[in-house]
C-alpha cells in the first residue's frame, strides 16, 4: 500500500458548474497533469470545503472510460453505426451543411441550437455568441426551472429576490416549502443547523416524506398543489385572529384591503383543512410559529411551482412571509433563487446584438414542438450543448418528429446521452478541469474563476474552444460569414466581465484576485437587491397579473378535472419526478463509484395503490400514459399518499410527462412553464423476458 | 489505551453519501472497493459506517496471516504484504469492513484515513459532511452521557466493541395527510 508523499500536488481552484444552487469551491490536486483528488476549498465560505458525492466523484467524471473521446459521426442517424471522424472533417461537414443551407434560403435561419445550465460557466455562452455571429438564426428562448415562481414574484414586487442563505442561521423558525435541501442544496445545513442550536425550529412542508422531512422538527404533508390554500389560511388566521398590524399592512401593501376581503370571503378553514390533507391542529401549530418564533424563514422550493397553482403557490407564500414582517428583514426572509443572469454582461451571450435582436425564439419548454412550427425556412441544423432534452423535456414524442426535419443535428457533452445518441455528429466537450471559466450561483453570492488544471483529455474541446475554430474556418471558406473575436483568450473574456459596476460589488480593484480565491458581493450588495418597503410597495393586488390573464389577488384554484388535459379515470396516477440524490438531472447518471447507490430506476407507489393493482416491491412494472411509457422496479412506500407515484428524473420517465403550462389559465404572454408534477399515468405489471 | 472513534449524530446525517464517495475519493488509489457505506435504516435514519476500529477486532483475531495490527491510538490497519486474500476476515467482520478486492487480490479497509491524520488533517469522510453529523472522538476521554453504543440497523456490538458512538434519533412531530393510513 503505497501513499503519495504530502505537498507533492500541483492545486486549483475550481467552481462547479453544475445546475445546482450550491455551485461549490473545489479543489484540484494535480501530479504530472493528472487530477488525483479533489476536495472542497475552504476559503469559499458558504461550501466551506465540503463537497456532495457527486462532486466527490469528480475524478471518475474527468477519467471515466465512458467519457467522449473523439468526434464521432453517426451514419445513418439513429443507427448506432459512430465512426470516428477528425475535428477537421466534422468542421467541414458542418460548415457543407451551414453554407448549403445559407445559399438555398438567404439566411441562417434554419441553423438552430438549444444550450441551457448543464454547465452555468460563463464562457458556455459561446454557443449562443457563436451563432450570433453569423447573422439571425434561431434560438432557445424562456426558462426551463423556475418561470411560475419568478413571475409571482415579479407580480408580487417587481424582482426576484432571495436573502443571503447565510443568514437562514439566524432565523428562530425555518419553513423548507417544498425545499429538499438534503437532496438538492446538501450545503445549506450548515446554516439550518446553526440556527437550530441557536433554538430555531425546523419545519418542512411537502407532499413527499423527504430526507429532509425526516430531520425537521415538524413534518405537514400537504395534498399536492394546495400550497396557495395553505399559505392563504396562514394569512386569514393570522389577520382576523392574532391581529397582525394592519395600519402598516394597509398603507404598504397594494390592495390590502381587497385581501383581507378575499381571505374572509373565500377562504375557509374547514375547506383547507379538506383539500390540504392537513388537520386543523397542524394548520394552527404552524400559524403559531409567524405569531411565538418571528422572525421566521420561508425557503420556496422549486418543486411547488412545477403544478398548474405554481405561480399562485409562490405568490401566496411569498405574500404570508410579507405581510408577517419576513422578507424585508435578514434574521427571517424570503428564500427562492436570486436573479443571478442580471449580474455579469455575459458579453457572448449578448455578443452581436443586432443579430439576437432579428433572431427566431424558440420556447425551451416546448422548443421541438414550437421548431417543427417554423416556417421559411423550416429548422434544419440543431446544435445541443450543455443540454440533454431526450431525458428532460415533456412529449418527447415531438423529438422524434424533429429530428425527422433535421438535416444535421450536433450535440457536444462528455458521455454518449441520449440526446448524443439521436446526433449526427457529437463532439466531445472538456470537464471543469479543463478550461477557465467563471461562475456564479442563483442562491449563494460567491463568485469565482475557474482555473485550468490540466489539458484537455484526448480530443475535448470547450465550448468557446469549438467556436472559435468553427468560425474561423466558416471565414476561410467564406470571408465575413462570421464576426467572432476568435483571436480572445478565454481570460481576456472572463476579464471583460468585470465592468465598473461588478468590481463595485465585489469590492475588488483587479478581478485577477478572484484567481486566488473565490470572493462574496458584498454586503450592501447583496442587501441592495432585497425587498424594502421603502423602495417599492408590495402588491398583493398586481395589476401586472391581471393584464397576464391571471388573477390579481393570490388565489387558490381548485383544480377541475374536466380542463385537465392528461387526467384521466384510465391514468388515476399523478407522477412526481424528482432530482435524484446523485445525479444533477440526467448528469453522472454513467459513473460508477455512484451507481452502487442507484434508485434512479425505481418507481415508488403507496401500498394500497398496489395492493389494488397486485403488485409488490421489487417487482418490474410499465408506467404509462397516451404520451408513452417505461419499465421501473416498483417500491412500495407506505408514506407516499394514495394516488401518487414517485420516481426520480433523468432515466427515461420522461416520456411520460406532457406539455402543460405551470399557470392555471391561459396566458397572453408567451413565457410558461411546464407543470411537471401535473403529470398522470398508470402502472401495470411488466412482462419482462429477463 | 488511547482510542479512537467515529461519532455519528443521528438527527444530524442527511444520508447524503458525500461521506462515502469522499472516502472513495481520498482513497482510491488503494481499492476500487468502497470503504465506507451509507445504508437507509427506517423512516427516521441513515447509517454511515466503516471499519470501526474495534477494542477487540474479530478480523484481528481470525487472519492466519496475522496482516491486521492495532495501533496505540486504536486504529486497526492491514498489513497488504502479509495479505493473501483468503477473506476470512471478511465473514467474519460483523460491519462487513475488509473489503476484498477481486482485481489486487487482496483485502483492503478504512484506515481511518491514517496518513492524513500524520498531516494533521481530519480523515476524508469526516471532512466531507456538511451536516456535521460525523465526528471523529477520543472514546477514553469521551463523555458519553448523550450517547449510546448502537442503535436499530446496526450489527451486533457484543463480539467486538466497535469504536463507534450515535447519538440517537429525537422523535420528531408529523402530521401527516388526512388521506394516507399509517
Amino acid at each position: 500500500m503505497k501513499h503519495d508523499p504530502p505537498n507533492q500536488y500541483q492545486i486549483f481552484r475550481h467552481i462547479c458548474p453544475r445546475n445546482c444552487l450550491d455551485t461549490c469551491g473545489i479543489i484540484s490536486y494535480v501530479q504530472d497533469g493528472v487530477v488525483k483528488k479533489v476536495g472542497g476549498d475552504c476559503e469559499h465560505a458558504y461550501t466551506q470545503g465540503h463537497l456532495c458525492a457527486k462532486g466527490y466523484a469528480a475524478t471518475e467524471y474527468l477519467y471515466s472510460p465512458r467519457r467522449l473521446r473523439f468526434p464521432l459521426r453517426q451514419f445513418p442517424r439513429g443507427s448506432g453505426l459512430w465512426h470516428r471522424v477528425s475535428w477537421d472533417e466534422a468542421y467541414q461537414i458542418i460548415i457543407d451543411k451551414i453554407l448549403e443551407l445559407n445559399d438555398r434560403y438567404g439566411s441562417n435561419l434554419a441553423l438552430g441550437y438549444n444550450k441551457y445550465y448543464g454547465n452555468m460557466g460563463i464562457l458556455h455562452s459561446a454557443v449562443a455568441g457563436m451563432f450570433n455571429s453569423i447573422g439571425p438564426h434561431t434560438k432557445p428562448g424562456g426558462d426551463l426551472c423556475t418561470v411560475a415562481g419568478d413571475e409571482a414574484l415579479i407580480y408580487n414586487c417587481g424582482s426576484i429576490q432571495c436573502q443571503d442563505p447565510e443568514s437562514m442561521a439566524e432565523a428562530k423558525a425555518i419553513i423548507l416549502w417544498g425545499a429538499n435541501p438534503a437532496v438538492s442544496a446538501i450545503h445549506q445545513y450548515r446554516f439550518i443547523h446553526r440556527a437550530k442550536e441557536r433554538g430555531a425550529v425546523i419545519i418542512v412542508i411537502d407532499p413527499l416524506f423527504t430526507a429532509t422531512a425526516a430531520k425537521a422538527d415538524l413534518y405537514l404533508q400537504i395534498t399536492p398543489d394546495t400550497d396557495a390554500l395553505l399559505a392563504l389560511t396562514l394569512a386569514k388566521i393570522l389577520i382576523e385572529e392574532e391581529g397582525l398590524q394592519t395600519e402598516f399592512l394597509a398603507e404598504n401593501f397594494v390592495g390590502w384591503e381587497r385581501f383581507v376581503q378575499y381571505l374572509a370571503q373565500f377562504v375557509s378553514i374547514a375547506e383547507t383543512v379538506e383539500l390540504t390533507g392537513l388537520s386543523e391542529p397542524a394548520i394552527r401549530e404552524l400559524a403559531g410559529f409567524f405569531k411565538n418564533n418571528s422572525p421566521c424563514a420561508i425557503w420556496a422550493g422549486f418543486g411547488l411551482q412545477r403544478h398548474r397553482n405554481g405561480v399562485q403557490s409562490v405568490r401566496a407564500i411569498h405574500s404570508l412571509a410579507a405581510i408577517t414582517g419576513n422578507i424585508a428583514r435578514k434574521d427571517g426572509g424570503f428564500y427562492y433563487r436570486h436573479d443571478f443572469m442580471k449580474f455579469f454582461p455575459d458579453n457572448l451571450l449578448n455578443f452581436n446584438p443586432e443579430s439576437i435582436l432579428k433572431s427566431r425564439f424558440v420556447d425551451i419548454n416546448t422548443f421541438p414542438r414550437d421548431a417543427l412550427a417554423l416556417q421559411n425556412p423550416p429548422l434544419k441544423i440543431l446544435w445541443n450543448s450543455c443540454r440533454n432534452p431526450l431525458a428532460q423535456d415533456g412529449e418527447l414524442h415531438y423529438w422524434d418528429k424533429l429530428l425527422e426535419q433535421l438535416d444535421l443535428m450536433v450535440t457536444v457533452d462528455l458521455y454518449m446521452t441520449k440526446t448524443a445518441e439521436k446526433s449526427d455528429l457529437v463532439l466531445p466537450a472538456v470537464t471543469y478541469f479543463e478550461a477557465y471559466d467563471l461562475n456564479l450561483s442563483a442562491w449563494h453570492y460567491w463568485i469565482g474563476i475557474n482555473q485550468k488544471a490540466i489539458e484537455p483529455c484526448y480530443e475535448a474541446k470547450s465550448d468557446l474552444q469549438i467556436a472559435r475554430e468553427l468560425t474561423f474556418r466558416l471565414n476561410q471558406r467564406r470571408p465575413g460569414f462570421s464576426n467572432f473575436p476568435y483571436e480572445k483568450t478565454d481570460l481576456e473574456w472572463i476579464g471583460e466581465e468585470f465592468t465598473p459596476e461588478v468590481l463595485a460589488a465585489l469590492e475588488l480593484k483587479d478581478w485577477r484576485q478572484l484567481l486566488e480565491q473565490p470572493k462574496k458581493l458584498s454586503e450592501s450588495y447583496i442587501e441592495s437587491l432585497q425587498y424594502s418597503t421603502t423602495k417599492d410597495k408590495f402588491r398583493l393586488c398586481s395589476a401586472q397579473a391581471k393584464s397576464d390573464s391571471l388573477p390579481m389577488l393570490p388565489r387558490f384554484i381548485k383544480r377541475i378535472k374536466a380542463s385537465d388535459k392528461s387526467s384521466s379515470p384510465a391514468y388515476p396516477l399523478q407522477l412526481f419526478t424528482t432530482q435524484p440524490l446523485l445525479q444533477s438531472h440526467s448528469q453522472y447518471k454513467d459513473l460508477t463509484w455512484l451507481a452502487h447507490h442507484d434508485s434512479r430506476e425505481v418507481l415508488e407507489m403507496n401500498p394500497q395503490d398496489a395492493a389494488k393493482r397486485g403488485l409488490s416491491s421489487g417487482q418490474w412494472v410499465i408506467a404509462f400514459n397516451r404520451y408513452g411509457s417505461a419499465i421501473f422496479r416498483l417500491k412500495v412506500n407506505a408514506t407516499l399518499l394514495p394516488g401518487i407515484v414517485h420516481g426520480h428524473q433523468g432515466a427515461g420517465i420522461n416520456v411520460l410527462i406532457p406539455y402543460q403550462s405551470s399557470e392555471n389559465e391561459q396566458r397572453v404572454s408567451k413565457k410558461q412553464g411546464i407543470a411537471f408534477y401535473d403529470s398522470f399515468i398508470e402502472i401495470q405489471k411488466a412482462m419482462v423476458p429477463f | 489505551m488511547k482510542q479512537k472513534g467515529f461519532l455519528l449524530d443521528l438527527n444530524l446525517c442527511i444520508g447524503c453519501q458525500a461521506c462515502a464517495l469522499a472516502c472513495r475519493n481520498e482513497n482510491q488509489a488503494y481499492t476500487n472497493n468502497n470503504w465506507r457505506k451509507v445504508v437507509s435504516v427506517n423512516l427516521d435514519y441513515s447509517l454511515s459506517f466503516s471499519c470501526n476500529h474495534c477494542e477487540s477486532p474479530e478480523c484481528f483475531r481470525v487472519c492466519p496471516h496475522r496482516a491486521f495490527n492495532k495501533r496505540k491510538d486504536g486504529i486497526v490497519v492491514i498489513d497488504s504484504e502479509r495479505c493473501d486474500g483468503c477473506g476470512i476476515c471478511v465473514e467474519a467482520c460483523p460491519y462487513k469492513a475488509p473489503k476484498y478486492d477481486e482485481e489486487w487480490r487482496k483485502v483492503s479497509k478504512c484506515n481511518f484515513c491514517l496518513p492524513r491524520q500524520l498531516e494533521g488533517k481530519i480523515p476524508a469522510c469526516i471532512e466531507a459532511c456538511s451536516a456535521g453529523a460525523l465526528q471523529m472522538i477520543e472514546l477514553d476521554h469521551y463523555d458519553s452521557k448523550d450517547t449510546v453504543l448502537t442503535t436499530e440497523g446496526f450489527p451486533d456490538i457484543h463480539l467486538t466493541r466497535p469504536s463507534i458512538r450515535f447519538r440517537l434519533f429525537k422523535p420528531r412531530k408529523r402530521f401527516w395527510n388526512n388521506n394516507i393510513k399509517k
